[in-house]
């Protein structure tokens, strides 16, 4: 266990809200080691962003309740104060934020975001934490970083302001990094750019990465391990050529189904997957997916399927009708 | 500038993919409250004590009783008697008649016009619009009582009449600006552009869509508005620019009771009380209408 | 950039023509023959030909206008026929008061209403929130008037403090601690109307960028509490502040006249009540040209730092 960096342990994340206790993330253990990359995928609304923000330990909302563990590079977070958890953030482990439009302080210079932890964390002088800061404005590719140093975030289009939210959660050289749909609001040819840059940087600084997405074919080339989730748990989990080549859970199989392929002909219908993600507050006593999953047998109504193992090390599915052999399939 | 939605984002996307299937309830809306009702009936008890004062069992306010001069609360007089001997509660009631009566009227000059020419702007938008509120804007730019007092101070002789006229004048800008920006939001939606296709007159479309939609901020901000007035008058009536002596007013009872202060602090307390509480229950009614209509603030 | 501060600016020159012609007017507002009532006691031959002079007013009302707007530029507000002396002279020797006045008070106000907001919007609905936003509520209900007064009654009356109560100001080089203390009621009531508003606006505001995503992204930056909200929020969030700071100081001028009538204190707005008292039509309108542009110009003064403070203004 020593060289997991991340060890997350049956995790739980509950929001009061008006309408009950709402379980975003609900029971959730993985590990992850040295200088992997781990694709967390699902539909919106299933828990992937909460569990982002659980693991770093930041409270988005004040009435949520988490219980359980995450443990980064043997340092927990759960129920520590923020104080104790400034300590691991920066240095220890960072987040890419979704939005670039609406996550960099719009009335700060863009040099100022990305070299304040510099200064204040790694206490770099002034003119290094500059020159430092450029380095990395430089090194995510931005063009003239110099003159963009003194910038403010609303003179740069989007691309390249998730560019320098990148920057600002690489400056001190995070040894995990939980990057949250970093592509979302980026158009498809800059998608790829941001997708392939972090990449590089990942081999190059020697981090982990945990890329969460809805989009499966962004974590197909770039991840070696999947987590396929559901209404805040995991359905399936297992190594990418897994999960894409012998996934067993219905869900996985639509996910991948809903994807566009470039080997489709043109005008190839895309399929959707039939029905809305779950009501979190309104869960069923079986499997959350039961109500939309064709297979479905009264046994997933009622009960609710815990994760089994497929054999394959690592590879695990919480299904009670599997689909037996999908290998070829896809 | 425009300010950016501020929500918490994860906690609305939990919400909306609940209530897609209709499960979340809709957030009730803020109850008004037993101090809502305790100032309602704060300002109707004022109005009616006002309105019929001359016929409640009160001492003239004007009497003077030379026995009793300067003396405390007691049974007699049962909020003391002022340095000339006179009955500090009826000077209050018959004193509230010159607030009431100032605030009420100027308010109803700065309606009467602001209401109808600002939903007009923003209906036509265009020249008319631009104009209105540039000129409307530029009255804004400096303090309402520094032009009432350079204008009452000139134009003499003074009366109650003029103050109303002018502190309604200076009042239009307030109303034009807060209701312009409701009604612009109604005038936006797609029902008065429906309407508009229907071919209904600019005068239908004002009555029947636009005015019952900005109704809750038309009368939170009559009140807000009203508060405001009083506290104007008040100051007026303290620098001798409103009503003039013996008639009382709760400005001019504590101009004339700051002389006496060591000697009578009750003559101050006692009309600053009532005229706090007369503001007070009408911003709490005004800013409580306001919140259980969901209106977002405006900036008044 | 450029565009946003020429717009500004005719407006403030467009704002300004209407304030001259405003307080020009009023001079017309007086019935019957205006020389009559601005010379009182003192009408005759002799004096009347000479305020014709200075108002021109034999000619037609545009080109008194200009008569008097030309002698405006000229630093030239008239002369005072009740004290004899330059409109000009009068308001230059009493605006240092007002302005120690509102010095004093807009750091009292700023310096109670910055630390209290942060430490509501922090944590907003906690005890110390509900407190604060329900006396702040109160006492935007209590008028200046009524909370200078009450100042004097307490400190000065019951308490007895010396030096507090009225005719006790004496000019700041004579005796700084008397002029400071003679100061310190009036500068507390213009910082009670300037507290609650900088809290209600600053509260609101602070409220909701704590909550924008910028803001989570810098703790997860591992940055301390305190430098994101002085760092981070303090400064997005203080965009209403300046702007309501802008119109209030302004204010200030027009309404420290209350506090100066009751507490005697030769600032400007106590010459204009005793102008208003002895009929003193001209120094009346001087005064009120002078401060309703001081408040123009004010404004367009925070316009002009609100414009450095956030970039995204000149972007809109």
């Amino acid at each position: 266990m020593s060289n997991e960096l991340l060890v997350v342990k049956d995790l739980h994340t509950t929001f009061a809200t008006a309408g009950g206790e709402l379980p975003a993330v609900d029971g959730i253990s993985f590990t992850l080691g040295q200088n992997e990359t781990l694709g967390i995928v699902g539909e919106s609304g299933s828990g992937k962003t909460v569990l982002a923000r659980t693991i770093m330990g930041l409270q988005a909302i004040k009435n949520a309740t988490v219980t359980g563990s995450v443990k980064i590079n043997g340092s927990e977070v759960v129920g520590t104060s923020e104080e104790d958890k400034r300590k691991i953030w920066g240095t220890e482990v960072s987040m890419i934020f979704q939005d670039p439009m609406t996550s960099l302080n719009p009335v700060m210079r863009i040099g100022k975001q990305v070299d304040e932890t510099l200064r204040i964390l790694l206490g770099m002088s002034k003119e290094d934490a500059k020159k430092r800061a450029i380095e990395l404005l430089e090194l995510v590719g931005i063009p003239s970083p110099e003159e963009r140093y003194e910038a403010f975030p609303s003179e740069l289009s989007g691309g390249m302001r998730q560019r320098v939210v990148i920057a600002t959660a690489l400056a001190c050289s995070p040894k995990l990094v939980l990057a949250d749909e970093p592509t979302t609001g980026l158009d498809v040819t800059i998608q790829a750019q941001i997708l392939n840059l972090l990449d590089e940087l990942k081999e190059k600084m020697q981090m982990s990465v945990i890329l969460i997405t809805h989009d499966l074919g962004v974590v197909a080339t770039r991840t070696s391990r999947i987590i396929v989730m559901y209404a805040g748990r995991i359905v399936e989990m297992g190594s990418t050529q897994d999960v894409f080549k012998d996934h067993r859970m219905p869900y996985t199989r639509a996910l991948l189904e809903s994807a566009p392929k470039v080997s489709n002909p043109s005008h190839t219908r895309l399929v959707t997957i039939a029905g809305r993600p779950p009501n979190l507050l309104a869960l069923e006593k079986g499997c959350a997916f039961a109500p939309r999953c064709k297979f479905a047998t009264d046994k997933c109504h009622n009960e609710r399927p815990e994760l089994q193992a497929t054999g394959t090390e690592g590879h695990m599915f919480a299904c009670w009708n599997p689909l037996t052999s999908s290998r070829g399939d896809a | 500038m425009t300010k950016q939605p501020r929500f918490n984002k994860i906690l609305l996307k939990l919400g909306r993919d609940a209530s897609n299937n209709a499960m979340m309830k809709p957030e009730k809306k803020k109850p008004l409250g037993i101090l809502f009702w305790v100032c309602v009936g704060w300002i109707i008890l004022n109005v009616l004590l006002a309105v019929f004062a001359s016929f409640l069992p009160l001492i003239d306010p004007l009497y003077q009783n030379y026995d009793a001069v300067n003396s405390g609360p007691g049974l007699h007089h049962l909020l003391g008697t002022d340095d000339l001997g006179r009955d500090i509660l009826s000077r209050i009631i018959f004193g509230s008649r010159v607030s009431i009566f100032v605030s009420f009227g100027a308010m109803s000059i700065a309606f009467l016009v602001g209401v109808p020419t600002s939903m007009l702007a923003s209906l036509r938008r265009g020249r008319f619009d631009k104009i209105l509120t540039t000129v409307m804007y530029s009255f804004l730019a400096f303090p309402a009582i520094i032009a009432t007092i350079s204008v009452l101070s000139f134009w003499v002789p003074r009366n109650l009449a003029k103050v109303i006229i002018v502190v309604g004048i200076f009042s239009i800008p307030l109303v034009y600006r807060v209701i312009r920006t409701a009604s612009l939001a109604v005038a936006g939606r797609e029902y008065v552009t429906a309407a508009k296709v229907q071919g209904a007159t600019d005068r239908r479309i004002l009555i029947r869509e636009i005015l019952p939609n900005i109704t809750p901020i038309l009368v939170s901000f009559l009140l807000i508005g009203i508060a405001q007035v009083v506290a104007l008058e008040g100051a007026l009536a303290f620098l001798g620019l409103s009503i003039n002596p013996p008639t009382p007013s709760w400005g001019n009872m504590i101009n004339e009771a700051r002389t006496v202060l060591d000697v009578n602090p009750w003559l101050v307390i006692f009309p600053s009380i009532a005229l706090v509480l007369f503001i007070l229950s009408l911003n709490f009614i005004g800013d409580r209408l306001r919140n259980h209509f969901d209106v977002a603030e405006v900036k008044i | 950039m450029g565009r946003y501060l020429l717009q500004r600016l005719v407006t403030l020159i467009a704002i300004l023509f209407v304030v001259s012609i405003g307080s020009f007017y009023l001079i017309h507002l007086l019935p019957g023959d205006p020389a009559f009532l601005i010379l009182g006691f003192n009408y005759n031959p002799v004096t009347k030909a000479v305020l014709d002079a200075q108002l021109g007013l034999n000619q037609p009302i545009y080109l008194q206008y200009f008569t008097w707007i030309g002698h405006v530029f000229h630093g030239n507000l008239g002369t005072s026929f009740i004290s004899h002396q330059p409109v000009l002279k009068t308001i230059l020797r009493a605006i240092p008061i007002d302005l120690e006045m509102i010095v004093i008070s807009q750091i009292i106000a700023f310096g109670a209403a910055i630390p209290l907001a942060m430490r509501s919007a922090r944590r907003p609905d906690s005890t110390l929130d509900r407190l604060l936003s329900a006396g702040s509520f109160i006492l935007l209900s209590v008028p200046g008037f009524i909370v200078i007064v009450l100042l004097v009654l307490i400190v000065s009356v019951k308490l007895g403090v010396p030096n507090t109560g009225p005719s006790t100001y004496v000019p700041f080089m004579e005796n700084p601690f008397q002029n400071l203390s003679s100061l310190l009621l009036p500068s507390i009531t213009l910082a009670v109307g300037s507290f609650v508003l900088y809290f209600r606006v600053l509260r609101s505001d602070l409220t909701g960028v704590l909550q924008e995503e910028f803001i989570t992204m810098a703790r997860s930056k591992g940055i301390s509490q305190r430098r994101i909200m002085w760092r981070h929020a303090f400064r997005p969030a203080s965009v209403s502040l300046l702007g309501s700071a802008g119109v209030n100081i302004g204010g200030l001028l027009a309404s420290g006249f209350i506090v100066q009538f009751l507490l005697a204190i030769p600032g400007i707005g106590f010459i204009l009540v005793g102008a208003i008292n002895t009929s003193d039509y001209l120094l009346v309108q001087g005064v009120v040209l002078f401060v309703s542009g001081s408040v123009v110009l004010v404004n367009f003064l925070f316009d002009f730092i609100i414009f450095f403070v956030d970039p995204r203004i000149s972007r809109d």
